[in-house]
């Protein structure tokens, strides 16, 4: 049976990219405000971050006296290192709620301390408990959303993978060029609106704590289409995450907090981290908070003792939880207690032992710059969640993700409706330059001699660890620039592909991602060099203490003549942004 | 660590190769804590280039990556290596190429079902005045997530001997109605539903729970529905947080 390869041309309103919480979200809103969607994931619709994440919801609920949505933005904003888009954060911490509550309407059983008040614990950074969760974790999250969307009969599609999109001649965005590829076939949608909710890009370092599609897909289509990326030198580290066996590695284990009674008690001992001379080693670095501090504190310190050769031959530094919350972390966090059974031991599940942990990829913290209604730079072109920068500054709290992708799906998914809509005699998109994208990318088939994609994959990922992780400086980067460069000269354009099997060709999809991944760790090097500091999760050793004078301001990405150019701009304050908020607010009680 | 060799055995598969199904052997050297994507990912990177598998969260969140291994549907990121291996795409749904198995099928069955809380009445809109905190006991609330925390791996359903011979719909989907059937917000008629989905088929043989790998028990599920259809009770429903 031969297998169609002529682009197929659909027509929808609002094609929202990625079926993780922000997608999801987008889709239900663009649905519900009369738009026609489209919504395409590049795997399976399950097979997302946001599935993966312990589905913690950062939110003032009303339920501890002293805590005030003001405070969770203090927070917030000390957690970024006072570099966050600040209009975004207040519509986070405001809108948190309400998004909370929708998800109880979709069904999501938030967990009870009685049974009107949610249970409510601590997360890393927060100065008040202010997490709640469901048992479900961010399964349930992903499930409660993705049957509102078949409730909607949303049209969604399985294996299509955003390649390009397509901008017309004053380059509003109007289509996309997408590769189903369980049948390898190329389809350009032809839309008023696109939604980016692709996620981060993880997969830039081998240990990683997130599902392999995150290669950052959308992110970088959305800069070669000429968008601007916000805060990109910023990736988040897990502190803590399995050390093995292979297919475990990197995994999360969230906090060393959830394993002492920090967890329940602000004031209480977290799980104690120790190197190989049995050092309890974050001392040198926060004796307040110790291990219960920020998740880049944590990482730096733990990478630190690993690089300077006290850590484990694994590659990792030891955890000791307290045997005394294990009953409770049982009762709260289930799977995670199977996972350390099943790949470290009985002893280690119990609490009875120490284990070994270490910093894994967790959260591209920057991406494409977004203002309030999640409108990038580009008319036409939206994103929200993961993929889009400048919630979160320069680190983000843990548990602050979920709320963001609920709050700014949310408002990326009305405002590309609104957009949609406003424009449905809008012309056909140019298909040409879809065509020809589609035409070199077919003809990759072809090619058998060359590297392989799954070995660049491993040298990007491997670079970027070793120069463009936890622990930077300016040889290095300047170093990653040059071999990425090199990269994306030599070796991109000649990777050979086994087989010319049009479907479900992992190496061809592959041969798609690393384009977009060595544009993102081309992106991040730039960032990371120009930003001569240390703040949050970005660690000079050349530069090791902070720089308010110059630096708390943003670093912009765009694109130049194929290349990253990189603009400083002073940070987005709420007294400058305070008049637009106050009018989004009216429209949206209005 | 406990290295010994490993030989897969690999169900092959194009559709569009004209070709009819295979089957290819692989050696390769495993330690004794690797799993079986380990050596699925092993073997597309260092043997078979055009080895079609998927799998996206190595952890068994995602549920995707699930295989019949020995006979013995798992997922292939939980799963042991072992010496000697037959892998094979889940049974019984179409293969798109390889391992990677079509579940659209599953999905659209999903989707029938309607799986969000219907509101009084069976309007199916958000209901705007019920919004806020309703009232859940802590242990139902509990209850009703862990139900909640199926993968929709269709590890059950491959498992199931009732699916291969009746007209039974499979217990992921029993497991689901039930989590609805249980939840507070919901007044859709879910055991009629599931009565439709073939309730009655099911064995009881509990083949579904044994092969979970978020370990639930859709054979729970199953009995629960039995026993209301008999009884007439639901063992929560109206949660005020007294009779949990």
């Amino acid at each position: 049976m031969p297998v169609p390869n002529e682009p197929r041309v659909e027509r929808t309103d609002v094609l929202v990219i990625g079926t993780g919480g922000a997608g999801l979200r987008a889709a239900i809103e663009a649905h519900d405000r009369g738009a026609q969607v489209t919504l395409v994931a590049k795997g399976l619709a399950r097979a997302t971050h946001t599935r993966m994440s312990g589905g913690r919801y950062n939110v003032v609920s009303g339920i501890v006296a002293d805590d005030h949505t003001d405070i969770f933005f203090q927070d917030t904003v000390a957690a970024g290192a006072r570099i966050n888009n600040q209009l975004l954060v207040r519509i986070l911490v405001d809108e948190a709620l309400e998004r909370a509550y929708d998800l109880e309407a979709y069904g999501l059983a938030w967990e009870r301390k009685t049974a009107t008040d949610y249970l409510v614990v601590a997360s890393g950074g927060g100065t008040r408990l202010r997490t709640i969760g469901s048992f479900d974790e961010g399964i349930g999250v992903s499930e409660v959303m993705l049957h509102q969307v078949f409730r909607r009969q949303v049209r969604l599609r399985e294996h299509h993978m955003l390649v390009d999109l397509i901008g017309d001649d004053q380059n509003r965005i109007v289509g996309a060029l997408v590769l189903d590829l369980a049948h390898g076939q190329w389809i350009i949608y032809d839309c008023g609106a696109v939604v980016i909710a692709t996620g981060g890009a993880s997969q830039l370092y081998a240990t990683n704590s997130g599902p392999v599609f995150n290669t950052g897909d959308g992110i970088a289509v959305a800069y070669r289409a000429g968008a601007e990326l916000v805060d990109i030198e910023f990736m988040q580290f897990i502190p803590i995450a399995f050390a093995y066996p292979p297919t475990a590695k990197g995994y999360t284990l969230t906090e060393p907090q959830h394993y002492g009674m920090r967890h329940y008690e602000v004031h209480g001992e977290p799980g104690k981290l120790f190197n190989s001379l049995g050092e309890r080693f974050i001392l040198k670095h926060d004796s307040v908070q110790r291990e219960g501090g920020t998740r880049d504190i944590l990482a730096r310190a733990i990478m630190l003792e690993i690089l300077e050769g006290r850590g484990s031959a694994e590659g990792g530094v030891w955890l000791e939880p307290d045997p005394k919350v294990f009953e409770s972390f049982l009762r709260e966090r289930p799977i995670y207690v199977k996972r350390i059974l099943e790949n470290y031991g009985e002893q280690e599940a119990r609490f009875l032992s120490r284990f070994q942990v270490m910093p894994s990829a967790l959260y591209t913290t920057g991406g494409i710059r977004i203002d309030s209604t999640g409108h990038t730079t580009l008319p036409g072109l939206f994103a929200a969640g993961e993929a889009a920068g400048g919630v979160h500054g320069a680190n983000r709290l843990g548990g602050s993700s979920m709320p963001d992708i609920q709050v700014f799906g949310r408002r990326a998914g009305m405002a590309a409706a609104q957009e949609a809509l406003d424009c449905v005699d809008r012309p056909a998109p140019d298909i040409r330059l879809g065509l020809e994208r589609a035409a070199k990318l077919d003809s990759a088939l072809h090619r058998s001699e060359g590297l392989r994609p799954p070995a660049l994959k491993r040298k990007i990922q491997d670079l970027m660890w070793q120069n463009v992780g936890l622990v930077r400086n300016g040889q290095g980067l300047a170093d990653a620039l040059r071999t990425f460069a090199e990269f994306r000269e030599q070796i991109l354009p000649h990777l050979s592909i086994s087989s010319q099997t049009r479907v479900m060709n992992r190496e061809w999809m592959e041969a798609i991602e690393l384009e977009n991944l060595l544009a993102l760790g081309e992106c991040m090097a730039s960032a990371a060099l120009t930003r001569t500091e240390t703040r949050g999760s970005h660690y000079r050793q050349d530069f090791p203490e902070g720089n308010d004078g110059d630096w708390v301001a943003n670093l912009y990405v765009c694109r130049d003549d194929g290349r990253p150019k990189v603009k400083k701009r002073p940070v987005v304050s709420l007294t400058q942004s305070h008049q637009s908020h106050e009018s989004l607010k009216g429209a949206r009680n209005g | 660590m406990d290295e010994f060799q490993a030989r897969a055995t690999i169900f092959r598969f194009d559709p569009t190769s004209g070709q009819p199904s295979r089957y290819e052997q692989f050696e390769l050297p495993v330690t004794k804590n690797m799993r079986v994507l380990d050596v699925l990912r092993s073997i597309y990177e260092t043997q078979a280039g055009d080895l079609a598998f998927q799998y996206a969260c190595r952890v068994g969140r995602c549920g995707t990556c699930a295989v019949i291994v020995n006979g013995r549907p798992v997922l292939a990121c939980q799963e042991r290596v072992k010496p000697k291996m037959k892998i094979e795409p889940l049974s019984p749904f179409p293969v798109l190429r390889d391992l990677i198995i079509d579940y659209s099928e599953a999905e659209k069955r999903y989707s029938d079902l309607n799986l969000a809380p219907i509101a009084a009445g069976g309007s199916t809109a958000p209901a705007q005045d019920a919004r806020g905190r309703a009232t859940f006991a802590p242990d139902h609330a509990r209850e009703v997530g862990l139900m909640g925390s199926c993968l929709a791996c269709m590890v059950c359903v491959s498992a199931c001997p009732a699916v291969k011979e009746r007209a039974f719909d499979g217990p992921a989907y029993m497991l689901q109605l039930r989590r609805l059937s249980e939840h507070p917000a919901d007044h859709g008629a879910r055991l009629e539903q599931a009565l439709d989905g073939g309730l009655l088929e099911c064995f009881s043989c509990g083949a579904c729970a044994e092969v979970c790998p978020a370990d639930l028990s859709p054979a729970d599920a199953i009995r629960d529905f039995r026993r209301e259809m008999l009884l007439g009770q639901k063992r929560h429903k109206h949660s005020n947080g007294e009779d949990s």
